[in-house]
């Protein structure tokens, strides 16, 4: 939890930076974050790698934005529709993976063809999504402060401090339920499957449990991004999205808290950072990964704390 | 008076060694490019990141241009927006917050378009933004969004290049029934809005089907048009699914006759010997102009010596969008208005203006470009026929 | 009608055979490295760039090119292997990860030197044969032949030859393999190479077939990976098989429901098979 207090300086920055941009980024990177985090407990926690979250991540956005038209309701409520659906949807998902035990590769795969599906729809039930003509978003959500009452979160100022807030309460979940009883489960299930069978964990309820959760994490994610971007299309359900995710959570530490976050700040800024042709650009973002996987298998944050307690240790 | 000299002969060397623009009046003025230069798109952000640059370069090295007494070079600001509307947005902003950019050329993605819309509104009266993104012509021309100006001919209405395309279609073949095979995606989906009515309206029999970005084998859709029996088949979108439609079309006897409003004469041309007939439209026949038009030949010969490779004859025709010719014109605009800062000066003139450079360039009065095209119209055995239409 | 579906569940059959080829590559690497190379498809890439390249610009004949093509791949597969996948052997997420950083630096590659504008090599064989009304391009026959014969030959090798059995005895019982003698490295180097080559080799025929992109590499290997899945990772054959099913499913698919769901119809069907048999079609139960 004292990690945390590393997000504060956060909170303060705007104060400090005039820069549209700079805080433009920032609030992708929250975003993307979320997601990020959403991935690692499934992934980092329980073990189990998906392809789902992106799916996840597009049904947010769609369900949010598509109750907020239809039923004329707040960003919150829609929110809670959308939360509503993807449970649903995992369980279904989640039972059908878990009762055959498909194991790690046959479930990345299997989420992977899911997400495709959900995909295709998304591209061609253009009745409800406009199709591959995506949707503009011009509701924006709204938030009760004492003082101001119903604002409207429109600008950038205010959009960073609600995604940042989100994050915040997004890891403080993260790092409680991962040291909960549940959160050990899920570390037993990641480190010897068949072990924790026969200590009694039922493995397969954890795993639903750990799938569902991601996937809930990933669409709140998914509908700030949609909001604050102003548009919705069937892209955002790719597979390049899952694959962008997974990629953040390496890059920061796999099971670490903040490690997501640092593999988004990372991947969001790098190619503003890089003065380089555009091809090449990507060439360097491809090494970089590769890099990382090969010296750095426990992220950026894995090796700090490692050279922490090895400074530690000396001493 | 020694030290008077030698003070003197300081301060003129020190003089001398303060660079130019203290003496000189010299300025620059910054354009901004935003456009996809890689990622899967990358084929409609191609041409214009191409052109522009050599454009810029040839203002800048013959000296920049005049407007006062001031003369002025162009600083080209060319970001990649890899097709990505979160990276557009950001890089959008970099360019107008940050490097206070007037002047921006792009999108002509229609998802890039739609996302930083928002954004950009809250600029209009400060910049311009000349695209030929296909969405934009539901945004221009309305009030509010004086900063937009579409940089391409829309295919519809009494200026657009589709009726006078499928006029020509009709005059030369006389066909009953069209199967239309648009790529799923929003240009193929605008493609099939625009094309639909206008075959209706004269009285020709169609049908639509619609392929999965990245399809490559074309065959079951192809069989599944052949029991329509359409005279022409009408393919879309972009070369690359073109070339594999039109030779697996050929080659499975499923269709020989074809009429194209979006791609190049290349995959006519590539399967001249298999086709019947193949009418295409192009914003300019690149291989016949170089050699009748001198600043075509001009383009051409600036752009292999700029970049050192074989010039894209296939591709060239997308200049007609936010590219070579626009950078001059908007240039002109500038001279004529007497400024570089007034943009709503710069707008008007620019839109009132024609400009004759490989094409003749002008706007309709919804801000959109009108410009002659070619009608390419290749027969069995590669005879070419071209028919030059000013609109 | 009849003859339309025909005719399409035999194209579906040819295509299949190309989605077979990666997918024996896929299967082959998975057994013996205990990863999925994502990046078998930029291997495709590069074979299939190489081929246009040398039949079209250097002007050699087409099986020269294809040879040639062949080799380029193997030989960019054995830098691979050496300088990424020999650290992440048997290592399911990392080979993951190293394979997709692999794929943007191959892409960018391909973009830098080739562009985006897409490239169509001049036709080795040109006409079709015609049955009725069920009309098939020489060239996609004979590619369809080729590539038969190509994994058939390899499975034969496997069966036979003493490195074949090698391998096989290695993909069951690493450590009894070991201790027989089987030089385990060398084996897993060569098995990377040869699905490299094997990537190569779809991807020459590819050319002759296809116009090419950079991002070509994507679509196949996502086939290809599912066709190994279907017909169960591990079995040879069964990767033809697989491939065949999942080209005809698409096809006939696409015949009567919309066209633009054509990639479902193939993920529908694997899901469905993996429920009731999770090992594959011909996948061994362990």
């Amino acid at each position: 939890m004292k990690t945390l207090l590393c997000l504060v300086p956060l909170y303060l920055l705007p104060l400090l930076v005039k820069s549209d941009v700079v805080l433009t980024i920032l609030i992708f990177t929250f975003v993307l974050s979320i997601l990020a985090v959403g991935f690692n407990i499934v992934f980092g926690g329980a073990g189990q790698l998906t392809m789902f979250h992106a799916a996840a991540f597009g049904i947010g956005s769609y369900v949010t934005f598509l109750s907020m038209l239809r039923f004329g309701i707040s960003f919150w409520l829609g929110f809670l529709v959308a939360v509503a659906i993807v449970i649903l949807i995992s369980i279904v998902i989640g039972w059908i993976c878990f009762k055959f035990r498909l194991k790690e590769f046959y479930f990345a795969v299997v989420t992977l063809a899911f997400a495709e599906l959900c995909r295709l729809v998304a591209l061609n039930w253009t009745s409800v999504t406009n199709g591959t003509l995506g949707m503009l978003v011009l509701e924006k959500p709204t938030v009760w402060l004492p003082g101001s009452g119903v604002v409207k979160i429109e600008q950038t100022g205010p959009w960073y401090f609600l995604t940042l807030v989100s994050l915040t309460g997004v890891l403080i979940f993260a790092v409680l339920l991962m040291r909960s009883w549940i959160g050990r489960n899920f570390s037993a299930i990641r480190l010897n499957e068949d072990l924790a069978q026969t200590l009694g964990i039922d493995t397969f309820r954890y795993k639903l449990l750990a799938f569902t959760i991601s996937n809930v994490i990933a669409a709140l994610a998914g509908a700030l991004y949609g909001f604050y971007t102003g548009y919705i299309e069937p892209a955002y359900l790719a597979v390049t999205q899952s694959l962008d995710a997974i990629a953040m959570v390496l890059l920061g530490g796999v099971s670490t808290i903040l490690g997501p976050v640092v593999g988004a700040l990372v991947l969001t800024s790098l190619p503003h950072l890089i003065e380089l042709p555009a091809e090449m650009r990507v060439a360097v973002y491809g090494m970089i990964l590769i890099l990382v996987i090969l010296l750095m298998p426990r992220g950026i944050v894995g090796l700090f704390a490692g050279l922490l307690k090895g400074r530690v240790n000396a001493a | 008076m020694n030290s008077l000299l030698k003070s003197w002969l300081a301060g003129a060397c020190l003089a001398a060694a303060i660079p130019n623009f203290a003496f000189s009046q010299t300025a620059t003025v910054k354009l901004g490019q935003i456009e996809a230069q890689t990622g899967p798109n990358a084929i409609y952000g191609y041409m214009s990141s191409q052109g522009v640059p050599i454009a810029v370069d040839e203002i800048n090295k013959a000296g920049g241009f005049k407007v006062g007494d001031t003369t002025y070079k162009l600083d080209l600001l060319a970001v990649d927006t890899r097709g990505d509307p979160k990276e557009a947005t950001i890089q959008l902003k970099k360019l107008l917050e940050q490097d206070k950019v007037k002047f921006v050329f792009g999108p002509f993605l229609s998802n890039v378009f739609v996302t930083i819309f928002p954004y950009a509104q809250q600029f209009n009266g400060k910049f311009l933004m000349m695209g030929g993104g296909t969405r934009i012509h539901e945004f221009v021309g309305k009030p509010g969004n004086e900063f937009v100006i579409r940089t391409w001919n829309w295919d519809a209405g009494p200026k657009g290049f589709g009726e006078k395309m499928v006029d020509y279609l009709i005059k030369t073949a006389h066909p009953k029934k069209v199967a239309m095979l648009f790529q799923n995606d929003s240009g193929g989906k605008i493609l099939g809005d625009i094309y639909e009515p206008i075959f209706k309206a004269r009285g020709i029999e169609t049908m639509t089907e619609y392929f999965e970005p990245g399809t490559k084998d074309f065959s079951p859709v192809l069989a599944k048009i052949a029991g329509f029996q359409p005279d022409y088949l009408f393919p879309g979108y972009s070369d690359a699914a073109l070339y594999d439609i039109v030779r697996q079309s050929i080659e499975g006897n499923y269709s020989k006759k074809f009429f194209l409003v979006r791609g190049s004469t290349g995959p006519g041309l590539k399967n001249k010997d298999g086709l019947e007939d193949y009418i295409v439209y192009v914003p300019k026949d690149f291989e016949e102009a170089e050699k009748k038009e001198p600043k075509v030949k001009h383009f051409i010969d600036a752009y292999k010596a700029f970049y050192k490779r074989d010039f894209p004859y296939d591709q060239a025709p997308l200049c007609s969008s936010s590219c070579y010719d626009h950078v001059y014109m908007l240039v002109a605009a500038m001279q004529k208005a007497g400024s570089v800062d007034d943009v709503e000066k710069i707008r008007t003139t620019l839109l009132a203006m024609t400009y004759e450079g490989m094409w003749k360039i002008s706007f309709d009065d919804h801000s959109e470009q009108v410009f002659d095209f070619d009608i390419v119209h290749l027969k069995k055995g590669g005879a070419k026929e071209v028919v030059h239409v000013e609109p | 009608m009849l003859q339309v579906i025909v005719g399409q569940i035999l194209n579906g059959i040819i295509l299949g055979s190309l989605y077979g080829i990666i997918a024996l590559g896929v299967t082959m690497t998975f057994g013996i490295t205990g990863i999925v190379n994502f990046a078998l498809g930029q291997f495709m890439m590069i074979g299939a760039y190489a081929t246009w390249y040398f039949t079209d610009l250097a002007m050699l004949p087409f099986p020269v090119a294809v040879v040639l093509a062949v080799v380029f791949a193997a030989a960019a597969g054995l830098i691979a292997d050496q300088a990424l996948f020999r650290f992440t052997r048997n290592n399911l997420v990392n080979g993951l990860l190293v394979s997709i950083g692999l794929i943007s630096v191959m892409e960018s590659g391909a973009l830098l030197l080739f562009t985006t504008t897409p490239k169509n090599m001049d036709v080795v064989i040109s006409g079709s044969w015609s049955l009725g009304a069920i009309t098939l391009p020489r060239m996609k026959v004979v590619a369809f032949l080729l590539l038969v014969a190509v994994i058939g030959l390899t499975w034969l090798g496997l069966s036979r030859a003493w490195l074949g059995r090698a391998t096989r005895a290695y993909a069951q019982n690493p450590e009894a393999a070991m201790l027989m003698g089987v030089p385990t490295k060398l084996l897993q180097t060569g098995v990377v190479v040869y699905s490299c080559a094997l990537a190569g080799f779809g991807g020459a025929l590819y050319a002759s077939l296809f116009s090419l992109e950079p991002s070509l590499g994507g679509l196949f290997i996502l086939k290809g990976v599912e066709a190994a899945i279907l017909a169960g990772v591990g079995n040879l054959l069964g990767a033809l098989v697989g491939g065949a099913i999942l080209g005809v499913t698409e096809s006939v698919g696409s015949l009567y429901l919309p066209s633009a769901f054509r990639d479902a119809y193939g993920l529908v069907f694997l899901v469905a098979i993996l429920l009731f048999r999770p090992a594959g079609l011909f996948g061994s139960q362990k």
